[in-house]
């Protein structure tokens, strides 16, 4: 049944897309997301739907689109670049077959990233993709939000539709993509006009927030905390009253605090003592271990390169007998950890050259974003007023995932890249706005200047 | 339950924004931008020899309204 409604809902927006080509865009970024395909699992998981919807975007823009605007900048150049590169190191990887099945999605996003400036040609697509975004990943979080409400929550426990912790479908993912979504979602409440501003966007947008924020805590998932925080502290600069702010922060996560399980303080509270935890623990010996590795090798061992660490360090274990809790230290010999971070993931993966280019393409948008919001936000009227928000939406989602990714091996995480991809096509389309403005002085200042001519001679 | 309200929730929004975003004029070519185009290729039009000529001309038939020479657009003038 579930399969049908899937295959239902594929096949009208494919039907929508004939009229309209780029809707074929949406439906690709749709079903990377959400993964009906895992979700199914009778019919639709049999089709191999993801390709059926990239060739339609794809032939879809190169066949009907009209391409007006379309322009090839500097951070597609700089992903192009990634993509060639991490090519290049999965031909050369330590663990080559490993190597090829991350390589087998990793391209994939990383094209579609750079295809997808290509078609945000005009306001209403930069709005489309980034509310079939928002949607997407709204799905999973309101089912999230409502059972960690009803009491289905705990680390590792809550369900999502997809429970193999691939793509968004982790915990940590999770949280730190809703996170970094909520900006964008009340730029959506000020500023949408698929759906106008209304009580009932407000309501939904309140309803999306609260479960957004249940991610963390749903999923105990430690870096959503700190994207909460990072979220919290970049809101200061947008907020007239600050310390009202502040002080209504603090009242509601005070608020909050008797709701949480004990289960959320306890694993919380590895966050500042992360010696007794092993997650924690093994990240810094395997940080340390990549520092080494790209010392001996700074061209990057290609994908999955983690499965070559092997480390012992000694780690603190608690035993509770009764009313007595004695600590012992225990030797813990670990191999094959993952890298739990992004930075040591392009790090020990693709090597310098790796981390370079992505370090260089997150700064290029931030940077990006700022200029277009220092830009544009005196802007008052209606056709260029949401640009200005829109950007800060974006640098904070992008400032976020950051936060996020300092703890979680998720630099090709591809809704991540599709956000880098709006990026782009904002910063486009304000360069093609200014271009045209510029033209467009420039031909009235002109005719001004002949028509002054023409009236003198007249006069004359 | 929780996973199937959720699903047609999220499902029935994206239909209604496609179904929106498909009906809606501005998708495939910006309105803004087409806007200050077509303002740019007038002023062009009418500062061109042939746009000059076709005022001339107009003003020698007695005609004293200048159809190839509005006035430049407020737009513009704002800008």
């Amino acid at each position: 049944m579930l399969d049908i409604v899937f295959l239902a809902f594929i096949g009208y927006v494919l039907v929508l897309g004939l009229r309209r080509p780029f809707v074929w865009v949406l439906l690709y970024v749709y079903i990377d997301i959400l993964a009906p395909q895992r979700i199914g699992y009778s019919l639709i998981a049999t089709l191999p739907v993801s390709l059926i919807a990239f060739a339609a975007a794809f032939g879809g823009w190169l066949a009907l689109d009209r391409k007006e605007g379309a322009r090839f900048t500097l951070r597609q150049g700089l992903m192009l670049a990634l993509l060639l590169y991490c090519g290049w190191t999965t031909g050369n990887a330590d663990f080559p077959v490993e190597a090829a099945t991350k390589w087998d999605w990793v391209w994939k996003a990383l094209l579609f990233a750079i295809f997808l400036p290509l078609t945000l040609t005009s306001r209403a697509r930069i709005e489309g993709l980034a509310l079939v975004l928002l949607l997407s990943v709204a799905t999973i979080v309101i089912g999230t939000g409502l059972k960690t409400v009803l009491g289905g929550g705990g680390y590792e426990n809550l369900k999502f539709f997809v429970n193999d912790n691939s793509g968004i479908y982790e915990s940590s993912t999770l949280a730190t993509v809703a996170i970094g979504l909520i900006p964008m979602l009340w730029w959506f409440v000020r500023h949408g006009t698929v759906f106008r501003p209304h009580w009932l966007v407000t309501g939904f947008a309140v309803a999306l927030t609260f479960a957004c924020l249940l991610v963390p805590i749903g999923t105990e998932a430690r870096t959503g905390l700190l994207c909460i925080a990072a979220l919290g502290g970049l809101m200061l600069r947008y907020t007239r009253h600050r310390f009202l702010f502040i002080a209504g922060a603090g009242v509601l996560g005070m608020t909050a605090l008797p709701f949480l399980p004990q289960s959320y303080y306890d694993r919380m509270a590895t966050i500042a003592a992360p010696g007794g935890d092993e997650s924690a623990s093994t990240r810094v010996a395997v940080w340390e271990w990549t520092i080494d590795y790209v010392a001996e090798k700074p061209q990057g061992g290609g994908f999955d390169a983690y499965r070559g660490n092997r480390f012992a360090y000694v780690m603190p274990v608690k035993e509770v007998d009764g009313n007595t809790t004695s600590v012992t230290y225990r030797q813990v010999v670990d191999e094959g950890r993952a890298f739990h971070s992004s930075i040591f993931e392009m790090l020990g993966e693709q090597g310098w050259p790796g981390l370079i280019l992505w370090l260089v393409l997150h700064a290029l948008g931030l940077w990006q974003m700022e200029r277009i919001q220092r830009r544009w936000r005196d802007a008052e009227d209606e056709p260029v007023r949401w640009i200005a928000p829109l950007a800060a939406a974006l640098q904070m989602g992008t400032v976020i995932y950051l936060v996020g990714a300092l703890f979680q091996g998720i630099a090709y995480q591809p809704v991540m890249l599709m956000l880098v991809g709006l990026q782009i096509g904002l910063n486009t389309y304000c360069a093609r706005i200014d271009s045209a403005q510029a033209l467009l002085e420039r031909s009235a200042s002109r005719r001004e200047t002949i028509a002054g001519k023409l009236g003198g001679a007249v006069a004359a | 339950m929780i996973d199937y309200f959720a699903l047609a929730l999220g499902h029935g929004l994206l239909a209604i924004a496609l179904l929106r975003l498909v009906l809606r004029d501005g998708l495939d070519s910006d309105p803004l931008i087409g806007q200050m185009k077509g303002e740019a290729a007038d002023n062009r039009k009418a500062t061109s020899i042939a746009g000059r000529n076709a005022a001339r001309r107009g003003r020698e038939s007695g005609d004293e309204s200048d159809p190839a020479l509005p006035e430049p657009s407020a737009q513009a003038a704002k800008r």
